[in-house]
C-alpha cells in the first residue's frame, strides 16, 4: 500500500511538473549548467570588473550597444544602425524599440547615454574611464537615437562599444541599491543573477523580459568558486561540476584521461614578455636581441606550462583584432649567437649583471618561468637575478616611471581588446602604462594617426608598421601567449570561449 | 564580577591591536587604487581613484574613521566592493566557525577517545596504532591532508562533495580535515594525564566504594585531564582560526580567512583592518573562557 502512492505521488509530481513547463510557451530552457571557478569576482559592475568570470556574467546579464563573439568579431545587440559624422568627431547609433530592463525599466537611448556618462564620471572612479577617454559626452536625441561626442577622433569605438565594460546598466537602479547592485545587476540581458553569496557561489536564470537574439537555452547557470586547483579539478572529477575553469598544466593529463570531459584549449590573447626597462646595458639593441636569442620558448612552453603557450610572433596576443594583427617569424633560441653580440657590445661573460622582477600566482607558472629565464640568462654569460614578489610588491615596482626603476625588467601579462589602446598605451613616449621608457617619435605618430583613422584598410596598414617597429626593436623579451585549459564535461555542447577568457553559452546545450 | 572585570581589561589591549593594525597595514607593499585600476592605468585615473577611496586624507583622519567604523558599522566599507565590511564579515563568519569549532568538538571526542584507549591498553597493539595516528594527525599539514581527504571521500569512495559550502555535506570533510591535529593533540594529553592520575590513592578510593572502572574513570580521572584539556583547547581555537585560511581556499569555502587573505592580494585596506581586529577580538574571548573554565573546573585556580 505505501509503495503504491510513493509511486503515484511521484508520478503525479513529475506530470505536474511537466504540465507546467508545456504551459509556458516557446522552447523551454533546459537543464541547469555547472562551473568551477578559480577566482571570486567580487563585483559585476561591468565598470569596476576586471575578471574574466565577471565579464562572462556581463556579457549575459547585461546588454551592449554592439558585442564580441567567441571569436572577437564585433556584432549588433541592442543597436541597429551606426555612422560616424564627416569630421569624425561625432558616433551616431540607432537602438531598438521597446525594449526593458529585467526590472520594467524602459530601455531607451536616455538609459543608454546615462549608462556611458556614469562610466566617464570621475566622481565615480570606473577604472575604464581611461580605455573610453576619447568620449567627451553621450546625448540622447530621441529614444531611439544615441550620439557619441568624441573629443579625438577614433576609429576604433566599434570595439570600445563592443566590450563588456560598456554594457548597458540600469543607473535608475543603481542609485537605489548602491552597492548592492555590483552584486545583482539589473540588466536586460538573457539571464539575470538569482543568487549570489559572497566569495562561493552565484547563480544565473533566464530574464523573463528579455527579447534579443541570444535567448537563454539553460535553466540556470551555477557557479562555485575555488580557487584551490585540486579541489576545482576533484569536482569536475566527481561530477559535481560539468566545466571548470584554469586547468593548472600538471592536471592536464588527468582531466583529459576522465571518460566524460576532456580538456578545451582555447587561444587567449594574453601576451606574456619581460618588459625591458631602456636604460644602461638595456639600451643597446644588441643587449636586447642577446636576451631574446637565449630563451628556449619551446623548451619552456612544453616543459613549464605543460604546452599551454605558443611563441610569440608580435606583441599583441591572437585575437586582438586579428584584422589588424601582423605575425613575424618567431625569435629562435640561438645561445651561440647571444654570446657573439653581447661580446660585440663589449661585455665579457660575467661582466654584465641585470635583475628580473616577476609576480607569482598571477600567469601560469610564472615563478618557475622566471627563474628558468634567469638560467637562460646565466648560461650566456649575464650574471641575472630574479626577484619574484608578492602581488603587491610587483604593482608597486612596475609602476614607477621607468627612469626611477631599480631593476631591469619585469614580466608583465597584456591583454586588452584593441590594437589602438594596447600599443597606444605601452609604446606612446611618456604614457604610464609604458614601462620600458619606449620613445620612437616615428611610432607616436603612426599611433596618433591609427587613434584617428576610420578606414580599415589603411589602419591595417599603420597598425602594420607598428607592430614591425615594435617587433625589430625588442623592447621586451617577447616569450609566448598563454593557452587557456578549460574542463568540459561530455554532456556540454556549444560552449564558446573568447581569447580573453570570456565564456559564451548562447549556443550551450546539454545532453 | 570576574568576567566583566577581564572585558573590561581587554579593552585596552584591543585599543593598541587597533592602532598597530591600522598602522601595518599601511605599511603593506602595493597601492589599492593602482591595483584596482589595473596594469594600463595611468598616473592621473589612478589618483582619481585614490580619491574615491579616500586614501589622501591624513593618517590620523582615516583612523578616526576607522574608530568610527566599529561604532558605525555603515561607515566601514570594503575599496574593493563598496559594501559595509560588517555584511561582508557577517556573511563569512559563520563559515569559519563552524569549521573551527566543528573541528575542536569533533577533535576533542576523537581524542578522548584515543587518548582513553591508550592509557587503559597500554602497550598494546591498539596503543601504538593509535600513537602512530596521533603523531601522523599532528605532522600533517592541512593543505595536504585536505587534499588527500578530498580525492579519498569524494572523487574515489564518492561519498561526500569535493568543494564548495552549499549544504551541510559540504562541512564535514573540512571539520574532519582540522579535526585531526586537535585530536591528535588531545589524544596525547588525554593518556598523558590519565596514566599520571590512573594510579592515585583516591582512585582506589572511589574503586573500594564499589564503582565500576568506567565510573572511576569517568567521575574522578577524566575530569582532572579536562583542566589541561582546556588550555590545550584555547590555543588549537587560535590556531583554527588563524589557519583557517588555508582549510577555506583548499574545500572552497568563504570564510573569514579567505576574505583576508583576497583583501590582502587587493590591498583592501578597511577590510584587513577590521578582520584582524576581529580575530583580535576573538583571541581576547577564547582566552577570557579558558581562564573562567579553568577556574570552574580547577577551584584551586580561583582567585581568593
Amino acid at each position: 500500500m505505501k509503495k503504491f502512492s510513493v509511486r503515484s505521488a511521484l508520478a503525479l509530481g513529475i506530470f505536474a511538473l511537466m504540465s507546467s513547463t508545456a504551459l509556458a510557451q516557446g522552447v523551454q530552457p533546459s537543464g541547469v549548467l555547472k562551473i568551477a571557478v578559480g577566482a571570486d569576482p567580487e563585483t559585476f559592475d561591468p565598470h569596476f570588473n576586471d575578471l574574466p568570470t565577471g565579464n562572462t556574467v556581463d556579457l549575459h546579464v547585461l546588454e551592449g550597444l554592439f558585442r564580441l563573439d567567441a571569436e572577437n568579431n564585433v556584432v549588433k545587440e541592442l543597436a541597429t544602425d551606426y555612422s560616424f559624422s564627416d569630421d569624425g568627431m561625432t558616433f551616431t547609433v540607432k537602438i531598438k524599440k521597446g525594449k526593458t530592463f529585467s526590472n520594467g525599466d524602459p530601455l531607451d537611448a536616455k538609459a543608454v547615454a546615462a549608462s556611458f556618462m556614469r562610466l566617464l564620471n570621475p566622481e565615480v572612479g570606473s577604472i575604464y574611464r581611461g580605455l573610453y577617454s576619447s568620449i567627451k559626452e553621450v546625448t540622447a536625441p530621441d529614444d531611439e537615437t544615441v550620439v557619441f561626442h568624441l573629443g579625438e577622433r577614433n576609429g576604433h569605438i566599434l570595439l570600445l562599444l563592443a566590450s563588456t565594460n560598456a554594457t548597458i546598466v540600469n543607473v535608475t537602479a543603481l542609485e537605489k541599491m548602491g552597492a548592492e547592485y555590483s552584486r545583482k545587476p539589473v540588466g536586460s540581458g538573457p539571464y539575470m543573477v538569482d543568487s549570489i553569496v559572497g566569495g562561493e557561489r552565484y547563480r544565473l536564470v533566464p530574464n523573463p523580459r528579455y527579447e534579443g537574439d541570444f535567448p537563454a537555452k539553460l535553466e540556470a547557470i551555477e557557479f562555485v568558486v575555488v580557487p584551490e586547483d585540486g579541489a576545482r579539478m576533484a569536482l569536475l572529477e566527481t561530477g559535481e561540476v560539468d566545466i571548470v575553469e584554469r586547468v593548472p598544466p600538471e592536471a592536464l593529463q588527468t582531466i583529459d584521461a576522465l571518460d566524460e570531459a576532456s580538456v578545451m584549449k582555447p587561444p587567449s590573447m594574453f601576451s606574456i614578455n619581460m618588459e625591458i626597462v631602456l636604460k644602461g646595458p638595456m639600451k643597446d639593441p644588441r643587449v636586447r636581441e642577446a636576451l631574446n636569442l637565449a630563451v628556449d620558448r619551446e623548451g619552456m612552453i612544453e616543459g613549464i606550462l605543460g604546452g599551454l603557450g605558443t611563441p610569440s610572433v608580435t606583441m599583441p596576443g591572437p585575437g586582438t583584432q586579428n584584422e589588424l594583427r601582423v605575425t613575424f617569424v618567431p625569435i629562435p633560441f640561438d645561445p651561440a649567437r647571444a654570446k657573439e653580440l653581447l661580446a660585440q657590445a663589449g661585455y665579457a661573460p660575467g661582466q654584465l649583471s641585470l635583475t628580473m622582477v616577476c609576480p607569482t600566482g598571477r600567469y601560469i607558472k610564472d615563478a618557475q618561468v622566471c627563474q628558468a629565464l634567469q638560467a637562460s640568462f646565466q648560461a650566456i654569460g649575464i650574471n641575472a637575478q630574479a626577484r619574484i614578489v608578492d602581488r603587491g610588491t610587483w604593482t608597486q615596482i612596475v609602476s614607477q616611471p621607468p627612469a626611477q626603476r631599480d631593476d631591469d625588467m619585469a614580466m608583465l601579462g597584456r591583454a586588452t581588446a584593441g590594437m589602438d589602446y594596447t600599443l597606444y598605451r605601452l609604446f606612446r613616449t611618456g604614457v604610464s602604462a609604458n614601462t620600458t621608457g619606449y620613445s620612437n617619435p616615428e611610432v607616436d605618430d603612426l599611433l596618433t594617426r591609427g587613434r584617428a583613422e576610420t578606414d580599415p584598410e589603411k589602419q591595417k596598414e599603420i597598425y602594420g608598421q607598428i607592430q614591425k617597429r615594435i617587433w625589430e626593436d625588442r623592447p621586451f623579451v617577447f616569450l609566448w601567449y598563454q593557452t587557456q585549459a578549460i574542463g568540459v564535461a561530455d554532456r556540454v555542447k556549444g560552449l564558446g570561449v573568447q581569447p580573453n577568457e570570456t565564456m559564451h553559452f548562447d549556443k550551450v546545450t546539454l545532453q | 564580577m570576574f568576567a566583566l572585570r577581564r572585558l573590561a581589561a581587554a579593552i585596552p589591549t584591543l585599543f593598541i591591536v587597533s592602532l598597530l593594525v591600522f598602522w601595518f597595514v599601511d605599511l603593506i607593499p602595493g597601492d589599492p587604487a593602482r591595483i584596482q585600476a589595473g596594469p594600463m592605468a595611468t598616473t592621473e585615473e589612478v589618483e582619481v581613484i585614490r580619491e574615491r577611496m579616500g586614501l589622501n586624507r591624513p593618517a590620523p583622519e582615516r583612523y578616526a574613521r576607522f574608530l568610527e567604523g566599529i561604532v558605525d558599522p555603515s561607515v566601514a566599507v570594503s575599496l574593493r566592493t563598496g559594501r559595509p565590511i560588517a555584511v561582508e564579515i557577517g556573511e563569512r563568519l559563520p563559515n569559519t566557525l563552524i569549521v573551527a569549532i566543528g573541528g575542536l568538538i569533533v577533535g576533542l571526542l576523537l581524542g578522548t577517545l584515543g587518548g582513553v584507549v591508550c592509557a587503559l591498553r597500554q602497550g598494546t597493539f591498539v596503543d601504538t596504532l593509535v600513537t602512530v595516528l596521533t603523531l601522523a594527525g599532528i605532522s600533517m599539514p592541512i593543505y595536504w591532508l585536505g587534499l588527500l581527504c578530498i580525492w579519498l571521500f569524494a572523487v574515489n569512495l564518492g561519498w561526500l562533495p569535493a568543494a564548495g559550502a552549499a549544504t551541510p555535506a559540504h562541512f564535514v570533510l573540512p571539520i574532519l580535515a582540522v579535526a585531526t591535529r586537535p585530536a591528535a593533540m588531545f589524544s596525547r594529553l588525554v593518556t598523558a594525564s590519565l596514566l599520571e592520575v590512573m594510579g592515585k590513592d583516591y582512585l582506589d578510593t572511589a574503586r573500594s566504594k564499589g564503582l565500576s572502572e568506567f565510573q572511576v574513570l569517568w567521575r574522578h580521572a577524566l575530569r582532572n585531564s579536562l583542566i589541561a584539556a582546556v588550555s590545550v583547547a584555547g590555543v588549537q581555537f587560535g590556531a583554527m582560526l588563524g589557519g583557517s585560511v588555508i582549510t577555506e581556499t583548499v574545500f572552497g569555502i568563504p570564510g573569514i580567512g579567505r576574505l583576508l587573505v583576497d583583501a590582502v592580494s587587493r590591498a583592501d585596506y578597511p577590510v584587513i583592518q577590521y578582520a584582524i581586529l576581529m580575530f583580535a577580538f576573538f583571541f581576547v574571548v577564547i582566552n577570557l573562557v579558558t581562564d573562567l573554565l579553568t577556574q570552574w573546573l580547577d577551584p584551586r585556580t580561583r582567585a581568593a
